[in-house]
């Protein structure tokens, strides 16, 4: 009996599609926000992803910046997001990682210094996100060996790893020149790589999932009043 | 198998062995951006040295591995656009120029105390490093030095957002922006003008500690 080649093909559907979802591996996640004042923001008003000074020690990670800004530019309701390389370049040298105001207070000084409110406001940025923290690996272990002879060749063994993504967001408000709030993500992920001849990763995609828990809730954060008044 | 084709071996073999023991970096001239600042209607000269115009540093870290990076023209490129922005007339003079036949407020002469970088291999993190030294000495229009200024530039680039090569150059672009955002920040036009006159403090006597501290305070601390 001839066997449809729809069936076969269906077969390998499945498969492929559990081999997806098998390669990801678990994450947990805590996403928080702390709220100081009123937020909400206008269809001509923007929004820039800044890092926390590496003068201080913050590492955090260009992709992980472009990461949220495109992902609270995406979709119907997404925010006019300004590149925070353009934003940095219109005020240079005023948030060089060496010069930009370290708090709130430091806003009504900054705001004062030529040209510095006019590029602000041609801009329309209405909230600067201070982003700080990094993705870093904190544990791992296992052993995998590989060897490879005229034969053929293969691997065998097990190796895992712990990565732990810690973000948070400070909001600052440009209009009342105040703080807003913070909005935290903390992502911790597992990664598996078992090798039976052939490794089979099972990636956990922390810093993804904390970018993409992070930008959700600050897009909440940020939208939140204006929706609700 | 020829001599000639085997000595072709053994020349890639070393090559390809070479290539695995580190990096020459190559940095384009940089661009500053306009800075947000009013321009000081004085005609400053500027003594560009002969190091700015090709600089070459080489760091030999662990293992052998050797990195180095060229400069070329960045420095000179770097003061020429940034003293461009600051003052309304800037006359550029080579090393040997003399600026006393010349109608000149002011003269600065910069130069590198120090230039140091780190690789990951060195600080066992993803990024690079670049440390830059500068000293600005500036003289008024009699000749009379007025100013030795020390500017201590740091700049950091990720190497797992960059390849090693493009986060070195980036880690030096940002020290020179850094530089520049220092030389802006404390840069005082009112005391720079009683200097010019004879008169206020001389434009010195700061250590590197001292003027990042001054920089970040200022302004309530970098970033935090």
């Amino acid at each position: 009996m001839n066997e449809s080649p729809w069936r076969g093909s269906r077969a390998l559907s499945i498969v492929l599609v559990a081999g997806v979802a098998l390669l990801q591996a678990c994450v947990t996640s805590r996403v928080e926000d702390s709220r100081e004042g009123l937020t909400g923001i206008s269809s001509d008003e923007s929004v820039v992803i800044m890092a926390k000074s590496y003068h201080v020690g913050n590492e955090t990670e260009d992709n992980y910046i472009t990461c949220i800004e495109d992902a609270l530019a995406r979709g119907k309701n997404g925010l006019n997001v300004i590149p925070h390389k353009q934003f940095v370049d219109a005020l240079f040298p005023w948030f060089e990682p060496r010069t930009a105001p370290a708090d709130t207070r430091g806003l009504p000084a900054l705001m004062e210094r030529p040209g510095v409110a006019d590029k602000i406001e041609e801009q329309g940025v209405r909230y600067i996100i201070w982003l700080d923290g990094d993705t870093d690996k904190v544990a791992g272990g296992g052993s995998l060996s590989c060897a490879a002879g005229p034969g053929g060749g293969g691997c065998f063994g097990f190796a895992w790893w712990q990565k732990d993504a810690d973000y948070s967001a400070s909001v600052w408000d440009l209009e009342g020149l105040e703080s807003a709030g913070t909005v935290s993500a903390d992502v911790s992920g597992t990664s598996f790589l078992p090798a039976l001849v052939v490794p089979i990763p099972l990636i956990a995609r922390t810093q993804a999932a904390a970018c993409k828990g992070l930008a959700s809730q600050l897009r909440i954060f940020i939208v939140a009043d204006e929706e609700a008044t | 198998m020829t001599t000639q084709f085997r000595k072709f071996l053994t020349g890639v073999f070393i090559a390809l062995i070479a290539s695995g023991c580190g990096s020459n970096v190559r940095l384009d001239p940089p661009t500053i951006p306009k800075p947000l600042v009013d321009t000081l209607p004085l005609h400053v000269g500027l003594r560009i040295p002969n190091e700015f115009q090709s600089f070459r540093h080489t760091e030999e870290v662990i293992g052998n591995e050797e990195w180095s990076i060229d400069l070329g023209r960045s420095n000179a490129v770097f003061f020429e656009q940034l003293f461009g922005y600051l003052f309304s007339e800037v006359t550029i003079l080579g090393p040997d120029e003399d600026a006393s036949a010349m109608t000149l407020d002011a003269l600065v002469e910069p130069s590198i105390d120090a230039f140091e970088f780190s690789v990951p291999t060195q600080s066992k993190t993803d990024a690079f490093a670049v440390w830059i030294r500068y000293r600005l000495k500036v003289f008024d229009a009699n000749g009379r030095q007025i100013g030795n200024w020390p500017v201590s530039a740091y700049g950091k680039s990720q190497a797992t957002t960059f390849s090693g090569d493009e986060a070195l150059q980036r880690a030096a672009v940002l020290a020179m922006r850094d530089a520049a955002a220092l030389m802006i920040f404390r840069f005082d036009p009112d005391r720079f003008m009683k200097r010019l006159s004879g008169e206020g403090e001389p434009l010195e006597g700061d250590d590197e500690s001292t003027a990042t501290v001054t920089a970040a305070g200022e302004q309530g601390g970098s970033n935090e």
